[in-house]
C-alpha cells in the first residue's frame, strides 16, 4: 500500500523481536496479588512455554491435588492455608534465576519447587541457595543438581540421570547387544545421561557407534537418522525429550528404522507417547511412574488409588509420572514445613533429610541425606501401539523394576563430589 | 562424506517447505504491509483441523484438501474484521495485532486439543522408506516434495498468467494506481490474505504428518520462514524459493557436522547475504524501502 512505510531495518528488528517471542512465549509469574499473612505461598517455578510446557502443566496438576489434600485436612502448622504461585521460566536458565528472585522476594513465596529442564533446575538450585531458600526439583533430572552442585537447599523428587541410565542399560544391553548410537539433547540433561550411558558402557563393553548431539527444539532429526541407517547399531538411544522427542520417533519411523533397530531410552513422558501416532509407539524406555501396574503401585495403596481416580476425574486422564512427581513434591513439601514449623531452610532441611515415607507407589522413599535425592524406584518398560479396550491411555507393559540403591551411586561416591555449604 | 548426497536432497525438501511457507507471508507481506506473526498459527490450525477430520472418520487426503481451505476461510474473516481496519496504519499495529492474535491461538488450541500434542500421521503407504538406489528415504517427504512441487508451479502460473494474478502484481508495484483503475483493492487484499493462508494451511497439514502436532508446533517454522523471506528478497516468489532452497541445504549441511550450529547457521547466512546484498537475493527495489 502507498501510505504504509515499513522500512527494512524496521521488518528486520520488529520481526526478530516478535518471532523470538513467539517461539519462547512470554515469561509472567501468576497471580500477583495481595496475600494474606496466615497463608503459606509455595512458589511453583516451571517451563510454561516451550517444549516442556505439557509436562509443567502435568506437575503442576499434581502439586494442586497435594495442596488442596493439605489445605481439606485443615492446612499447614495448626491451620495455615497453602497457595500455589506459578511463574512461567520460559524454559531458560536466565528466565529461571529472575522468577526464584520475583517468587522469593516480590511473592514473598518461602518454599520453591518446580523444573523440568535440568539447566532451570541447577539455575534455581543456586539462585534458591544465594536467598536461603527451601527448593525442592521436581522435574530436572541431571546428576549435578545432587552432585557436585549440590546444596543443602536442595533437595530432588525425580530420579537422576544416573540412576535412569543404571536403570535401563543394563537390561537394553542384555537384551539386544552392545553397539550403541545415542541421539543425545544437548544440554545439562543430556550430557549427564551420555556420561551415565558411558559409565554403564565402560563396565560392560558397550561399543558406542555414534553420538549426536542435538540442540533444543530440533525439528528435523533426518541428519542423525541417516547416520544411524549408516551405522547399523543394534540399539539406538534416544535421549531427548518433549517436542523433539516426539518429532525424533515419527522420523524414525518414517525413515525405516523401526523394525530394522530396536530403540529404547533413559526415560519416557506418557504425554510424549500419547502424542505419537500409533506407528511411533515403539520401544524400551526407563518408566519413573505409571499409573497402573502392581510393581508400580502395588495393591490396596489407598493413597495413589485415590490420586489415580480423582486425577482421572478432575483431568479426564490418567496422571503421568511428572503428575506424580508433582504430588510428591508438594506433600513433602507441605509435609516438611509442617515437621519443622518453619520455612527456614536449613531447618526444613534438616527434618526432610533421611525421613522414610509411603507415597503413590509401593515401598518406602525418602531423601538421602548425602546428597538430597529422593529414593525410590524406576521401572523398565515396553510402549504397545495402542491402549487397552478398556482403557486407550494404557500403552505400557511394565516389565522390570530396579530398586534405587542398586541403580543410583552409592554414599561414598556421592561423598566425593557433593559437598553442602551449610550455614553456620 | 557418504551422508552428503542424502542430506543435499533432504535439504532441498526442507528448503521447499520453508518457500512456501515464505511465500504466503511474503504475498500478504508484499501487498499490505502486514507482518503476519499470527502465520504459524494458521498452520497449526489446519493441523489441528486435519486432526479433527480423520479422528472423525475421514481420509488424511480429504482432511489435506478441506482441512487448508477451512484454514483460509478462518483467515479471511480474520482479515476482513481485525486486520483490514489496520492496513492504513503504520505496520507495527498489524504486527502487534497478529502477534495478539497467534497467543490467542495458541491458547484457544489448548483449551480446545489440550496441552499434550496430538498423534497425526500421514496414511500408511507414506508412513515407511522407499529405496532411491543410493539412499533410503521416506515415502511422506517425498510426497512434501511432490505436493511443494505442485503449489509452486501452479502458483507462478496463477500470478503469472491470470488476470487475478496480474492485478496483485500490479497492486504490490503501485496500489493507488490500480485502485483509479477502479480494481476492487479491498477484495485484492481480501484474495492476498487467503492465498497466503492457504498456502500455511498446506504446509500445516503436511508438517504435521512428519513433526509433532501441539499448541505451539507451527512457530517453530516460522522463523525459517520470515529468514527465507529475507534472504531471497521481499517482493520476489523466486527468492522466496531461491532463499528456502538456499536455507534447508544450508541447515541440513550444517546440522551433519555441526549439530551445535544448525539454529545459528540460517541467521549467518542472513547476515551475509545482507551484507552483500541488503534486498536480499531476488529482492525488487521499492519493496520495503
Amino acid at each position: 500500500m502507498s501510505d504504509v512505510t515499513l522500512d527494512r531495518k524496521s521488518f528486520l528488528t520488529t520481526a526478530a523481536v516478535a518471532s523470538a517471542g513467539l517461539v519462547t512465549g512470554f515469561p509472567a509469574i501468576l497471580p500477583s496479588r495481595a496475600f494474606a499473612a496466615d497463608t503459606l505461598r509455595v512458589g511453583l517455578n516451571e517451563e510454561y512455554t516451550g517444549v516442556y510446557a505439557a509436562y509443567a502443566q502435568s506437575e503442576t496438576r499434581g502439586a494442586q491435588m497435594a495442596m488442596d489434600a493439605w489445605n481439606a485436612r485443615g492446612g499447614v502448622m495448626g491451620g495455615t492455608k497453602v497457595e500455589l504461585v506459578q511463574a512461567d521460566n520460559n524454559n531458560n536458565p536466565g528466565t529461571s534465576v529472575e522468577k526464584t528472585r520475583q517468587l522469593v522476594l516480590v511473592q514473598k513465596c518461602p518454599v520453591l519447587m518446580g523444573t523440568i529442564n535440568s539447566a532451570d533446575s541447577l539455575a534455581v538450585s543456586g539462585a534458591a541457595n544465594a536467598l536461603n531458600t527451601f527448593f525442592i526439583d521436581s522435574g530436572g533430572h541431571a546428576d549435578a543438581v545432587t552432585g557436585e552442585k549440590c546444596e543443602y537447599s536442595t533437595f530432588r523428587t525425580c530420579h537422576s540421570t544416573w540412576m535412569e541410565t543404571h536403570a535401563t542399560g543394563y537390561s537394553l544391553a542384555k537384551k539386544f547387544g552392545k553397539k550403541w548410537y545415542m541421539i543425545i539433547p544437548d544440554y545439562a540433561f543430556g550430557h549427564a545421561l551420555q556420561a551415565g550411558y558411558h559409565a554403564v558402557g565402560k563396565q560392560i563393553g558397550v561399543e558406542f557407534v555414534g553420538e549426536d548431539l542435538t540442540p533444543l527444539g530440533t525439528t528435523d532429526f533426518s541428519p542423525y537418522l541417516t547416520k544411524v541407517l549408516a551405522a547399523k547399531p543394534d540399539l539406538l538411544l534416544v535421549l531427548v525429550q518433549g517436542d523433539d522427542f516426539v518429532n525424533c520417533l515419527k522420523q524414525t519411523t518414517q525413515y525405516g528404522i523401526v523394525g530394522k533397530v530396536p530403540i529404547g531410552g533413559p526415560q519416557v513422558e506418557l504425554e510424549a507417547v500419547w502424542a505419537l501416532p500409533k506407528e511411533a509407539r515403539v520401544g524400551y524406555w526407563g518408566v519413573e511412574w505409571y499409573y497402573t501396574g502392581v510393581s508400580v503401585i502395588g495393591s490396596g495403596n489407598k493413597l495413589a488409588d485415590g490420586f489415580i481416580s480423582e486425577y482421572r476425574k478432575k483431568y479426564g486422564q490418567p496422571p503421568t509420572a511428572r503428575s506424580a512427581f508433582g504430588y510428591i513434591t508438594m506433600d513433602r513439601m507441605l509435609w516438611t514445613v509442617n515437621e519443622a514449623k518453619s520455612t527456614n531452610a536449613a531447618k526444613m532441611a534438616k527434618a526432610l533429610e533421611g525421613a522414610k515415607f509411603r507415597s503413590v507407589w509401593d515401598g518406602e522413599g525418602y531423601y538421602r541425606d548425602v546428597d538430597h535425592q529422593l529414593m525410590w524406584p524406576m521401572w523398565v518398560g515396553q510402549i504397545r501401539a495402542q491402549g487397552t479396550p478398556e482403557d486407550t491411555y494404557d500403552i505400557f507393559d511394565i516389565v522390570d523394576r530396579q530398586e534405587a540403591e542398586k541403580i543410583e551411586q552409592s554414599v561414598a561416591e556421592k561423598k566425593a563430589v557433593c559437598h553442602m555449604n551449610w550455614p553456620t | 562424506m557418504a551422508h552428503i548426497a542424502p542430506e543435499i536432497f533432504n535439504g532441498l525438501i526442507l528448503g521447499a517447505f520453508y518457500a512456501v511457507v515464505a511465500i504466503g507471508l511474503s504475498l500478504i507481506m508484499n501487498l499490505t504491509g502486514t507482518i503476519n506473526m499470527a502465520h504459524g498459527s494458521f498452520m497449526t490450525l489446519a493441523g489441528y483441523l486435519a486432526f479433527a477430520l480423520v479422528s472423525a472418520g475421514t481420509s488424511y487426503w480429504f482432511a489435506l484438501a478441506v482441512a487448508p481451505i477451512l484454514t483460509l476461510i478462518v483467515g479471511v474473516l480474520t482479515e476482513r474484521t481485525l486486520i483490514r481496519p489496520l492496513y492504513k496504519r503504520d505496520p507495527v499495529y498489524s504486527l502487534l495485532l497478529t502477534f495478539g492474535l497467534s497467543l490467542i491461538a495458541e491458547e484457544t488450541y489448548r483449551l480446545v486439543w489440550g496441552d499434550n500434542g496430538v498423534p497425526f500421521s500421514p496414511p500408511v503407504a507414506l508412513q515407511s522408506a522407499v529405496s532411491l538406489g543410493f539412499i533410503e528415504f521416506p515415502a511422506y517427504r517425498l510426497f512434501i516434495a511432490g505436493v511443494l512441487l505442485v503449489i509452486i508451479v501452479a502458483l507462478v502460473v496463477f500470478l503469472q498468467r491470470t488476470r487475478v494474478g496480474l492485478r496483485l502484481r500490479a497492486a504490490v508495484q503501485d496500489n493507488e494506481m490500480i485502485a483509479a483503475l477502479g480494481t476492487n483493492t479491498q477484495l485484492l487484499y481480501m484474495m492476498n490474505f487467503g492465498l497466503g493462508i492457504l498456502l500455511a494451511g498446506v504446509a500445516g497439514v503436511l508438517a504435521s504428518g512428519m513433526l509433532g502436532l501441539n499448541p505451539q508446533s507451527g512457530n517453530a517454522l516460522l522463523m525459517p520462514a520470515f529468514v527465507t523471506v529475507i534472504v531471497g528478497g521481499m517482493g520476489s516468489i523466486f527468492g522466496a524459493v531461491a532463499g528456502g532452497l538456499l536455507i534447508g541445504l544450508t541447515i541440513s549441511i550444517v546440522t551433519l557436522y555441526i549439530p551445535a550450529a544448525s539454529e545459528i547457521a540460517m541467521y549467518i547466512l542472513m547476515a551475509v547475504i545482507l551484507l552483500v546484498r541488503p534486498r536480499g537475493l531476488f529482492g525488487e527495489e521499492g519493496i520495503f524501502g
